[in-house]
């Protein structure tokens, strides 16, 4: 028996649970549906000693080809490969990394919290190249406001144009001496620092801030376990009016309707769903435009040489920061466009890889380098390109008989610029703040692995160049949003999240009134 | 405790004569009984031996001096022979792809055919790039060290004497499994 929803929502991650918190607080009815089980903080875990593993740690080999983050404890949370499929020419691996379960990929995610600016907002006005969004700063800032304390974002206030100050628990921690010297460092080269800004607590996800609020308006039903195949329309409206599903377990067919469609499937997956559904592409720009961050994982790796020999104390060594974008603000300063931003962390033992050594002489070395890591990662904007895509792949499909998805994606001349000037920096940087430098690299992770795959159903203001609205509204069909990371049009070097909450949450209230005005 | 219990609950019955009609009032069944037991396991390395069968005896005997000279005993703190590290490299590696395989045992045949160990590793004397090394057993080596490493101080043997050296050591973790089907 089918019970009536005002609106159905496709994915409990961010976007969705977003979603869901505000539409349900509003007196709507919505019907979530999620590919994956909940998972039980209760039941579904233990802790254990890593020689219990039956890899000891390592994992089963070929599990995850493409799932660095997976490791033997957490391999259950990620999305099955075989399960799963995708493809891509082999001249262009694509890592592509899912979560299927209720929360998404919030119950893993870094925390780390950066409002764009109108550095990405009204990229084309700054430099020229690429599209504008269809919004500015100041459209999303109220969202934003609302965004940071539900998921209560720790930072500091620093006025820096290109990362907007928020609404944050002030982070008044001091700075260990290491940190001290590398932050003088930058500050004489014009760099400027500040504080990690990300989400607190236990737990930050949708699973435990945003679905049991909205469970507790009586107004969300929650499906797991339910893998969408399509959205169906109406022949004569061409509006979307349900989605067929299949049960994960059994592959048992069912269908489901409602008045409005909601998608937060994940950037990826709610292109492909789009695409298997053949709706939504009149500007064929749909599965476009993809793009993500590079990122430059230990860009350098250095060690404070004070610390070496069991002095690295709390005093000297610990603690970290972040260098917002610091390139291309003022004009095309360089031979890439747009700019990068760092993590920096001290502290830890750097990793035995690092020391050309072994035996004996080998373990004396690391315990004489116990906690005097000095380590930096680079995150840095990708251009978004037309030729950058995903298609349906014909001949791949997954283990529920849905056509998989194909995924072209490569880095340009202006990514390995990026990337090498981040190391020549940052190498400056270590080297003027004292620190020993142990090495230094250029290469970016494959596109995909830093988990901030953006576009491929971007928002725009012509319905010939984008797929949907300002309002994350289908151009061609007016009752289907979709809300997740898919509708970014540039992304900055900022990560995503934040934004894809603020996002969401300023559709779903444009949705709200829409609806209260039997405009959709 | 609760065997204790039960002993006593045993002893609480009247000792019968021969012949006797048995009378035995209705009693409460004891509660350890009534208990879900948690039966205590251990990890069988730790008291069983594994069969090698990947790697073929040359290779293996490769495999264990390359493990003894990476990681060898330092005082009291096992190496990779008493954490069983060969037994267990062996195991991966007849789990893992073709050409990490084909990796191994062209490595540790090259490793074996020369005498001279310190020559046989001058390659982990060079400087560590992120570069790909220049040839397979260069790049063997590489691998060999983080595999032999990683599978020493992920064992039971290893882990116990660090941890009581150094509370909170590690090597412990959360193990997810919310999915119901692998």
């Amino acid at each position: 028996m089918s019970a009536n929803h005002d609106v159905l929502i496709i994915g409990s991650g961010a976007s969705g649970g977003m979603v869901a918190h505000t539409l349900t607080r509003k007196g709507i009815k919505c019907l979530m549906l999620d590919a994956g089980p909940p998972v039980d903080y209760t039941r579904d875990r233990a802790l254990k000693h890593v020689y219990e593993l039956p890899y000891r740690g390592f994992g089963r080999p070929g599990r995850f080809p493409h799932v660095t983050q997976a490791n033997e404890f957490n391999a259950n949370l990620w999305a099955d490969e075989r399960q799963n499929p995708y493809t891509f020419d082999a001249a262009d691996p694509y890592y592509w990394v899912r979560v299927r379960l209720i929360g998404g990929k919030t119950l893993v995610w870094g925390r780390a919290s950066w409002r764009l600016s109108d550095f990405e907002f009204a990229c084309k006005d700054h430099d020229g190249f690429g599209d504008n969004w269809p919004i500015r700063y100041k459209d999303l800032a109220p969202f934003y406001d609302s965004v940071e304390p539900l998921f209560r974002v720790a930072g500091r206030k620093e006025g820096l144009a290109q990362i907007p100050d928020g609404i944050f628990i002030p982070d008044d921690s001091s700075d260990t001496e290491s940190v001290k010297r590398f932050i003088a460092a930058a500050k004489a080269k014009s760099i400027p620092t500040t504080k990690s800004r990300h989400a607190t607590g236990q737990l930050a996800s949708s699973a435990n801030l945003l679905l049991p609020d909205a469970l507790e308006t009586g107004n969300l039903t929650i499906v797991p376990n339910a893998v969408v195949r399509e959205i169906t329309t109406d022949r004569n409206t061409g509006l979307a009016n349900g989605v067929n599903f299949l049960d994960r377990r059994t592959g048992r067919e069912l269908h489901a309707t409602a008045r409005v469609l909601v998608v937060g499937a994940s950037t990826l997956e709610s292109t492909r769903l789009l695409l298997n559904s053949k709706i939504a592409n009149s500007s064929g720009v749909l599965g476009h435009y993809l793009f993500d961050q590079i990122y430059v994982k230990d860009v350098v790796q250095a060690v404070v040489p004070e610390a070496r020999g069991g002095k690295g104390s709390r005093k000297l060594m610990g603690g970290g920061g972040y260098i917002p974008r610091f390139r291309n603000l003022q004009t095309r300063e360089k031979r890439f466009l747009r700019g990068y931003a760092y993590d920096f962390g001290s502290g830890g033992t750097p990793h035995p890889r690092y020391f050309p050594l072994y035996g004996e002489a080998l373990q004396k070395e690391l315990a004489s380098a116990t906690n005097t890591s000095f380590s930096m990662t680079t995150m840095g904007e990708v251009l978004p390109r037309f030729e950058n895509h995903v298609r349906i792949d014909p001949e791949v499909r997954d283990a529920w008989g849905i056509p998989a998805l194909h995924i072209r994606h490569r880095y340009t001349d202006n990514e390995h610029e990026m990337a090498k000037d981040s190391m020549n920096v940052a190498e400056e940087l270590c080297h003027d703040a004292g620190f020993e430098l142990l090495e230094k690299h250029a290469r970016m992770v494959p596109p995909g692995e830093s988990i901030h795959e953006l576009g491929t159903c971007r928002m725009g203001v012509d319905k010939k160049t984008s797929v949907l609205n300002q309002w994350n509204q289908s151009h061609d069909v007016k009752n289907l949003f979709v809300v997740d990371g898919s509708s970014f049009v540039t992304g900055g070097s900022q990560n995503p999240t934040l934004t894809i909450l603020a996002l969401s949450m300023r559709s779903a209230e444009y949705m709200a009134e829409q609806m209260r005005l039997s405009a959709i | 405790m609760r065997r204790r219990t039960a002993l006593q609950t045993l002893a609480a019955f009247p000792v019968l004569a021969l012949g006797q009609e048995p009378v035995v009032p209705p009693r409460p069944v004891a509660r350890a009984v009534e208990e879900t037991p948690k039966i205590e396991s251990t990890v069988a390395d730790s008291v069983t031996a594994p069969v090698a069968r990947f790697f073929s005896a040359h290779q293996y005997t490769a495999l264990q001096r390359l493990c003894d000279v990476i990681l060898p005993a330092i005082g009291e703190t096992p190496g990779a022979l008493a954490a069983h590290a060969p037994e267990f490299l062996d195991f991966l590696l007849s789990r893992s792809t073709a050409e990490r395989q084909k990796l191994y045992r062209d490595g540790l045949d090259r490793f074996a055919a020369q005498a001279d160990t310190a020559a046989a590793l001058a390659p982990l004397r060079l400087p560590w790039t992120y570069d790909d090394p220049p040839g397979p057993y260069d790049r063997f080596l590489r691998a060999a060290k983080d595999d032999i490493l990683t599978a020493t101080v992920n064992s039971r043997e290893w882990i116990e004497v660090v941890s009581r050296r150094n509370r909170g050591a590690g090597g412990t973790g959360m193990y997810w499994f919310p999915v119901d089907q692998q």
